[in-house]
């Protein structure tokens, strides 16, 4: 079993680039070390020119190190063969224009190498996942920037791979898109896959990742779960119904007697892009209908632990 | 090597070259060149006023394969450049090379892509010289059958050699542009470069003419270096040869062919080494 081989591991990781002729380098990243453990939801953060995008296309081999190791489920990143389990959708995701969403999802299935028998199956539940279903003849040049990251997610999911890599996944796409492509990262959560993700959105890092890291300047400067970073511990909060002054005069005392103290009483706010789905009618379409595909990612090899969950799983 | 790790795959590379030649019919470019060349090509048969008799054939034939190596020399610069860089600028090779493929199935599907796109351009420029020749030669047969006792004079069949040496001659040119193309940074540097390489294979015959003439050791030696550094395009050059006497030798159009190959094969290899370590 391979259980302990983490999905991603990063050890002293430093790139330099070159920038002028003399020899003047610029460090993107500086001794990071990491680890993405299979089945988790990793965040990684940070501002521009922070080194996430580097860091990704060193887990990618598309970036060799200057200095550390990284191996993905086990194998160095420069060796053809990490990528094998690896779907990476790329920021601002640009593809081929002149092929449909179909033909697209089919070239890269064929590149990925899945057996001919099962390619036509496992391309439309992919683009069905995604909710292109209806859009899939069309030519990619006339996909919405939403649609582009859906389609750019279908390619990266067509042969299942084990972890995916997606870079500013919801850069640039109204809420209703990022929303969709939120719930469907949950539900890439829910099949067991590990995923990687850059965002500069962080309520949606917040609602879909169990770790994060943020690195700045190329540097890591905090790393854990989210209930360790930004959970307060030594505070909890009640929510009741509208109490009368009185009332939490009353309830003051009623702590006080017993060793407490009441820290603040504020009124309780939806956040803003709750707000906005909620009054746009395309919203309507989440949670499960074609807007953002079936519940179950299409896999040849859904994992047992999510086996409750994905039992309508269609067979590849 | 592992049981897991993954084998070069010639179907992947397939794939690509079968994407970059879709990609390349679809741009306006290919299509302009190929009429440009048709439409030349075509236009030799107004020169029939001339009544030149069996050298006006001869003309004709000239003519076609003047608009091919120009129009042909352009098309594969151009296409192979615009179709690697199109791939770089527009960020799709980093989908692509996320993937589980080798660079070199990357570099080597590119090239048959282009190699293809350029096989087609030649097949129809030389498809219609040829038609030309057939139809305006058995105009001229009809109108002088003496001048033609023997049957026809022009040789079909060393035509058809030729169109195929000078594909090869564009393969060449193609691996060269796409070696210039996996270090340089823009497309406009690799047009240009390509452009220079294409005169210095044209004209490096010169310099290995010349070397015999040179006193100076080092300098010979660095002028036969560079007669070997590139091709010669000038030995593709075989049109003279048609109608004339036996015809095409068989077995100097089989050693120009395994000398293309050879450089493609040796520029190709040292391609794929250069575009290995490129970071996208």
């Amino acid at each position: 079993m391979n259980t302990s081989i983490p999905a991603i591991s990063i050890k002293g990781l430093t790139k330099d680039f070159a920038v002028t002729l003399r020899g003047v380098k610029l460090r993107a990243v500086d001794d990071l070390s990491l680890q993405v453990e299979e089945g988790q939801v990793f965040g990684l953060l940070g501002p521009n020119g922070s080194g996430k995008s580097t860091t990704i296309k060193i887990i990618l081999g598309l970036l060799g190190a200057t200095v550390g190791e990284v191996k993905v489920f086990g194998v160095p990143s420069h060796q053809v063969e990490s990528r094998r389990n690896v779907g990476y959708l790329p920021e601002a995701p640009y593809f081929y224009r002149y092929l449909s969403g179909y033909e697209l999802v089919r070239f890269y299935a064929r590149v990925c190498g899945v057996p001919k028998a099962q390619l036509k199956a496992r391309v439309n539940d992919v683009v069905d996942w995604v909710g292109l279903s209806q859009a899939a003849n069309r030519r990619v040049g006339t996909y919405s920037k939403g649609m582009l990251q859906r389609i750019g997610l279908a390619q990266a999911l067509v042969h299942d791979p084990k972890l995916i890599v997606l870079d500013e996944p919801t850069a640039g796409v109204d809420p209703v898109g990022s929303a969709e492509m939120c719930e469907l990262i949950l539900k890439l959560k829910r099949q067991g896959k590990t995923v990687l993700i850059t965002s500069h959105l962080l309520a949606q890092i917040e609602d879909v990742c169990d770790r994060v890291a943020i690195l700045d300047h190329g540097k890591l400067m905090v790393e854990g779960s989210l209930l360790e970073l930004v959970g307060q511990r030594d505070r909890q909060a009640l929510i009741v119904d509208p109490l009368p002054a009185t009332e939490i005069e009353a309830l003051r005392e009623w702590l006080t007697s017993r060793g407490h103290v009441l820290n603040a009483i504020e009124q309780p706010r939806a956040r803003l892009d709750q707000l906005f789905l909620s009054k746009i009618s395309r919203a309507g379409q989440l949670g499960g209908n074609p807007g953002v595909g079936s519940n179950v990612v299409p896999s040849s090899s859904v994992p047992k632990s999510s086996a409750s969950a994905s039992s309508s799983a269609p067979k590849a | 090597m592992s049981a897991l790790s993954v084998p070069f795959s010639f179907n992947r590379l397939a794939l690509i070259a079968s994407n970059t030649f879709l990609e390349a019919v679809r741009q306006k470019l290919f299509n302009f060149l190929l009429l440009l060349a048709v439409g030349l090509v075509a236009s030799a048969q107004f020169f029939r006023d001339f009544n030149f008799g069996s050298s006006e054939l001869k003309f004709i034939a000239d003519f076609g394969f003047g608009a091919l190596i120009f129009f042909g020399s352009a098309l594969t610069i151009t296409a192979t450049a615009q179709l690697f860089f199109s791939e770089i600028e527009n960020r799709t090779a980093l989908t692509l090379l996320a993937k589980p493929i080798w660079r070199a199935e990357f570099v080597f599907g590119k090239f048959l892509g282009v190699f293809s796109v350029i096989g087609v351009f030649c097949a129809l420029t030389i498809g219609l010289m040829m038609a030309l020749l057939w139809h305006r030669e058995g105009q001229l047969m009809a109108a002088n059958p003496e001048a033609f006792e023997a049957g026809r004079i022009m040789r079909y069949g060393d035509l058809f050699i030729v169109g195929v040496l000078q594909w090869l001659k564009f393969g060449v040119l193609s691996a060269i542009v796409l070696l210039i193309a996996s270090f340089s940074n823009t497309n406009l540097y690799t047009v240009v470069t390509g452009f220079f390489a294409l005169v210095i294979c044209h004209l490096q015959y010169l310099a290995r003419d010349s070397w015999s003439n040179v006193d100076s050791l080092v300098l010979r030696s660095v002028v036969r270096l560079l007669s070997f550094v590139f091709p010669n395009f000038q030995l593709f050059n075989l049109s003279d040869e048609i109608g004339q006497g036996a015809g095409l030798d068989p077995m100097l159009a089989g050693r120009v062919a395994l000398y293309a190959v050879v450089y493609i094969t040796v520029i190709g290899g040292l391609a794929v080494y250069s575009f290995r370590n490129r970071e996208i």
